[in-house]
């Protein structure tokens, strides 16, 4: 199977580190995962706020640049924009024939769209993985966070169990780690809120790192660039705020499993995580 | 208090649209409000969303439309997932948004759809959000100029934000998109 990697806007800008961890990671399975050419934003959270059509149009534009081969997401939010146009366009006619007059290209809304999760654990397979790996995470305490757009709405994604989703677990249990149970697994972080209203991301995700902490975990690993930013980048300003300390390091799940796999820590870009989880790899043995 | 409903209370041509432009099926709504127990704003915000589903049925626009709710909501999903009725809430919402904005009724203390112009601004230009640009052209707007500036050498040390933005070709085309979803009045049904 080939795929075709549709990074989005954040993977090249913000979470820099997940697109490189991610390229690590398939380029060490044997996978091969070009860009889409020329794609384009899916519109995000302001698109189907703004402009229903235009939420459809551009996840369209960009599966109708894929000519018919399986897109692989790893955005979480990429991922639901291109799942939710998928499903709407191939459901409702007449919606399909307004985006169709939209994009100025008829699309049937059948092109195969993946997230990274389901590639690895349902079509390579833990089996294949397991054994592939070179430093196995062992010992490291992980919760993993899958936040809400993977698996929201369950009938448009259909990724996992939509409240207690395991594909990550799964991931990461083959790759050595000691995979904490986590109640917080898809509770919102506060998402693009951070901008237009910090206190809210400050009070979720601060339930979110609080919740890690009571569960004994070391670090936290997540599968979106969103929620990755609120935990990491925001975490000391919600110490501050709620008067403790988390020092959770909070890493893409392609930055664990690419360790495991033996990738450097450089190539994986884990100088860009904010909370440095060095001391917690050298204490693990994972140390550069 | 109770309320006999018929249905010829709840087909107004209020709800009778937004039910039709988001495919939300407000009749099916049982209020057993488990859109709110799960809802993470549900306690700081001024309507919640099963009241929401009821206001809507009743017509109650401008409480609606000027609600916090409406820009409140993170689209997490979570009330659509759990409704038993399939009651689509979160798409609701964004047809609220779209209508609350049309009829200039929103809130004064979102600045929510500056932010959203911004953003979708900078991709109908460039074909992809360049941050940079997107945070000063937000803050232009809003004139929310020292807010998060902390920030900014933390992300830039990290390497999170891109000096210069790329350019992907076809603005031209991207217009005419623009243009097109707007003329057929950003409707999807």
């Amino acid at each position: 199977v080939s795929y075709l990697f549709y990074p989005g806007c954040s993977l090249h800008g913000t979470a820099w580190d997940f697109n490189e961890s991610t390229k690590q990671v398939v380029k060490a399975l044997g996978i091969k995962m070009p860009e889409v050419e020329d794609w384009i934003c899916c519109g995000s959270s302001p698109a189907h706020q703004t402009d229903a059509l235009l939420a459809l149009a551009l996840p369209a534009k960009n599966l109708l640049a894929a000519k018919g081969k399986t897109v692989a997401v790893c955005c979480a939010a990429c991922y639901s924009r291109l799942k939710t146009a998928n499903h709407h366009i191939a459901n409702e006619p007449e919606t399909r024939q307004k985006v169709a007059e939209v994009v100025g290209t008829d699309y049937d809304g059948r092109t195969q769209v993946r997230h990274l999760l389901e590639i690895l654990v349902k079509e390579v397979g833990l089996k294949k993985i397991a054994s592939t790996i070179q430093r196995p995470l062992t010992g490291m305490k992980v919760v993993c966070y899958y936040g809400c757009l993977l698996s929201r709405p369950p009938e448009v994604t259909q990724f996992d169990d939509p409240e207690n989703p395991t594909l990550m677990d799964q991931l990461l249990r083959a790759a050595g780690a000691e995979v904490i149970d986590f109640p917080h697994k898809t509770e919102c972080c506060g998402a693009g809120y951070g901008i237009t209203d910090v206190s809210l991301v400050t009070r979720l995700s601060g339930q979110i790192l609080a919740m890690a902490k009571e569960t004994g975990a070391d670090c936290i690993a997540t599968a979106c660039p969103l929620c990755q930013l609120n935990l990491d980048l925001r975490q000391s300003a919600i110490e501050e705020d709620q008067h403790t300390n988390y020092g959770l390091p909070v890493f893409f799940f392609t930055q664990l499993l690419g360790m495991a796999l033996g990738v450097s820590s450089q190539a994986l870009g884990l100088e860009s995580l904010v909370v440095n989880p060095n001391e917690l790899l050298a204490t693990r043995g994972m140390g550069a | 208090m109770t309320l006999n409903l018929k249905n010829a209370n709840v087909v107004g041509d209020f709800s009778a649209y937004v039910d039709q432009a988001s495919g939300a099926r407000l009749l099916s709504c049982l209020q057993c409000k488990k859109c709110s127990a799960g809802c993470p704003v549900a306690g700081q915000t001024d309507i919640k969303a099963h009241e929401i589903v009821r206001l809507v049925q009743l017509g109650q626009e401008k409480e609606v439309l000027s609600s916090r709710m409406i820009w409140e909501c993170t689209s997490c999903q979570t009330c659509a997932t759990r409704c038993p009725q399939k009651v689509s809430i979160a798409a609701l919402i964004d047809t609220l948004r779209c209508v609350s904005r049309a009829q200039e009724r929103v809130n004064e203390r979102t600045t929510l759809p500056a932010f959203n112009d911004a953003f979708l601004d900078s991709v109908r230009k460039r074909g992809r959000v360049y941050e940079v640009g997107l945070m000063a052209a937000y803050k232009l707007r809003t004139l929310r100029l020292t807010e998060d500036m902390a920030m900014l050498p933390l992300m830039l040390k990290k390497r999170k934000l891109r000096l210069l933005p790329t350019e992907v070709p076809g603005s031209v085309e991207r217009r005419r998109m623009w243009k097109r979803a707007k003329a057929a009045g950003g409707k999807r049904l």
